[in-house]
């Protein structure tokens, strides 16, 4: 029998700041409400200033709300325990230079109580995952943006948490190691790990998300399944391969005898930048 | 209906102690590479040359060699004192605005650590750091004290002996001589430094939750070191001048002056070792509970405000 508990539940969250000039607030975040369910990838977007991150912040107890509730697995988020089920990484983070990446996500996992074999195994398995053994003693000051943000996902994933919280993942990050955390995240759906996440890069989330949630202002204005809120729903779609013009022809005819129906497009459909980046800078690879 | 497994990585809960011991050994070997006991080579070249500060003397020839064994205790234990606070001072007011900085913070808060446990771990990392320092500064202060004190002894029996002088005379500058060199009251007074430190660590970590800079909360812990060392005659002459220091309020400010700012003028008692002089045990036990109390009592006043901080 499947958990009915949810992921993550967030009630009616408000978060004003104080400004530099006292008394006057800021309203960062305005009454966001959001329900993610275990196994979702769920999507954030929104404009810079928008109240992601501090949506985010919120449900890991790094900020405390003005008002409203946020729980993890339907525990209080501001309660230390409740961070046992969450693995987080941040926006453009630096972890501790002077350490190698095998030290670092040894440093996270002693912290979440792992020790000796468990831990030792888990480091390896995870830079495994990550794609990062042949870097496991270089010191991170010698790491890639890329690099940082893989072993940083790794850090996030170190005592195996049921929910992970990525803000903007692929940051900076150049397509092809953008294409690996894309794959990564992936991979950790098909695990049953729930991940929530905020992105500037919405082909991104397009391509990995279940539901999407769009704030502005502080404000959730659009929430659902993505497929349910890209769809349109007057309009069909036919991809047709090696079509001669006349079939072509022909099916815009047809349709032109239907009362009602109109083509509105026709023409060969394109590829996208990313795509073509990554076939032609992977051609080589085995 | 079965219960759901629990994964072997999320088994195990963690102790506050494990988690405290954790975050000390990280705040430790990042110091460490961060290259500090390169200061060890300073001291070692201190140490031994102050071994030449021979200076003439006006004083009769069994004082001859007291002298250069004052020179050492005074260079070393000065070295150390110096060391050991700023040290304290700026390792700890660099450590936290760092980890917030570099966004550091939020991957471990992030995790299943509460904030005494991150506060107490790069406290208690910071104060191993200085306490192995002062260990191995002890140690070489220690070896070339002895070696010193061996010279100067067997010299001054020498002459002694040479000059015909009576057993008692002969045993009284043997004990001159040795209550100079390396003893239990010297061991004593590193320990001093060491607490002296130790209450200036924990002050910055204060002053760093809710400083906005590493080059403020710097200033601030050595104005307040300097303070430390005045406070104790600025209450006593607020308390007996006139009227006004009889009253409540005097009474009050001054009860919570003491309270809040460490009173560094015990410690004075680290320059009376170095003249020779015995640290009786219970100076020293004051001491550690001073050292003791102010150390919590700040770490508690750091978790108070760190507590309700918002990244």
């Amino acid at each position: 029998m499947a958990d009915a508990t949810p992921a993550v539940e967030i009630c009616g969250l408000v978060k004003d700041f104080k400004t530099s000039f006292r008394r006057q607030m800021l309203r960062a975040v305005a009454g966001v409400s959001l329900r993610i369910e275990a196994g979702e990838v769920y999507g954030l977007i929104g404009p810079n200033g928008s109240g992601k991150s501090t949506t985010m912040k919120a449900l890991l107890g790094l900020v405390a709300p003005t008002a409203g509730t946020c729980a993890i697995f339907g525990q209080d988020s501001l309660r230390v325990d409740s961070r046992r089920e969450v693995g987080f990484l941040p926006e453009n983070p630096y972890f501790y230079k002077h350490l190698s990446g095998a030290e670092t996500l040894r440093f996270y996992g002693k912290l979440c109580g792992m020790r000796g074999r468990v831990l030792d195994d888990r480091v390896s398995e995870l830079l495994a995952l990550v794609d990062l053994e042949s870097a496991r003693d270089r010191r991170l000051g010698g790491y890639s943006k890329g690099m940082l943000q893989r072993i940083g996902l790794a850090q996030a994933l170190v005592q195996d948490p049921r929910l992970l919280i990525l803000d903007e993942p692929t940051a900076g990050v150049d397509p092809i190691g953008s294409r690996q955390i894309r794959d990564l995240i992936f991979k950790l759906r098909e695990r049953g790990i729930t991940v929530f996440l905020c992105s500037h890069l919405l082909e991104q989330v397009q391509e990995v998300c279940d539901r999407v949630g769009i704030i502005f202002q502080g404000k959730m204005v659009k929430e659902g399944r993505l497929e349910e809120l890209i769809a349109i729903e007057d309009q069909t779609e036919i991809i047709l391969r090696d079509a001669s013009p006349d079939l072509v022809a022909q099916i815009t005819a047809l349709v032109a005898d239907s009362p009602g129906a109109a083509v509105v497009r026709t023409g060969k459909p394109r590829t996208t930048l990313e795509r073509l980046f990554l076939r032609e800078t992977l051609r080589d690879d085995p | 209906m079965s219960p759901t497994p629990v994964s072997p990585a999320r088994s195990n809960r963690g102790s506050h102690c494990g988690r405290i011991a954790v975050i000390a050994t990280h705040a430790f070997t990042q110091l460490v590479r961060m290259k500090v006991f390169y200061f060890l080579a300073v001291f070692a070249v201190i140490v031994i040359g102050s071994n030449f500060f021979d200076l003439p003397q006006h004083v009769g020839p069994e004082s001859a060699g007291i002298n250069v064994l004052n020179s050492i205790k005074n260079w070393s234990i000065g070295m150390m004192s110096l060391f050991s606070v700023v040290f304290a001072i700026v390792a700890t007011a660099l450590l936290l605005p760092k980890d917030v900085e570099d966004r550091t913070l939020y991957t471990i808060l992030a995790k299943p650590v509460p904030r005494i446990d991150y506060l107490a771990g790069k406290l208690l990392g910071v104060l191993l750091l200085v306490f192995v320092s002062l260990a191995l500064m002890d140690v070489l202060m220690t070896v070339v004290l002895q070696i010193r004190t061996s010279m100067i002894l067997s010299g001054q029996m020498e002459m002694a002996h040479s000059r015909g002088w009576p057993a008692a005379e002969i045993a009284s500058l043997r004990a001159d001589i040795l209550s100079q060199g390396p003893n239990a009251s010297l061991q004593g007074a590193v320990w001093a430094v060491f607490l002296r430190a130790s209450i200036m660590a924990s002050l910055a970590l204060l002053i760093s939750t809710f400083s906005t800079s590493t080059l403020f909360t710097s200033i601030t812990s050595f104005l307040v070191y300097f303070i430390g060392y005045f406070q104790a005659d600025a209450r006593d002459v607020f308390l007996e001048s006139g009227t006004a220091g009889t009253g409540w309020l005097a009474r009050t400010v001054s009860l919570v002056v003491s309270l809040v700012l460490p009173d560094f003028h015990l410690f004075n008692v680290i320059d009376a070792v170095i003249q020779g002089q015995a640290m009786p045990l219970i100076r020293l036990g004051e001491l550690t509970g001073i050292g003791l109390f102010y150390a919590v009592f700040y770490v508690l006043a750091s978790w108070f405000i760190f507590a309700e901080k918002e990244f």
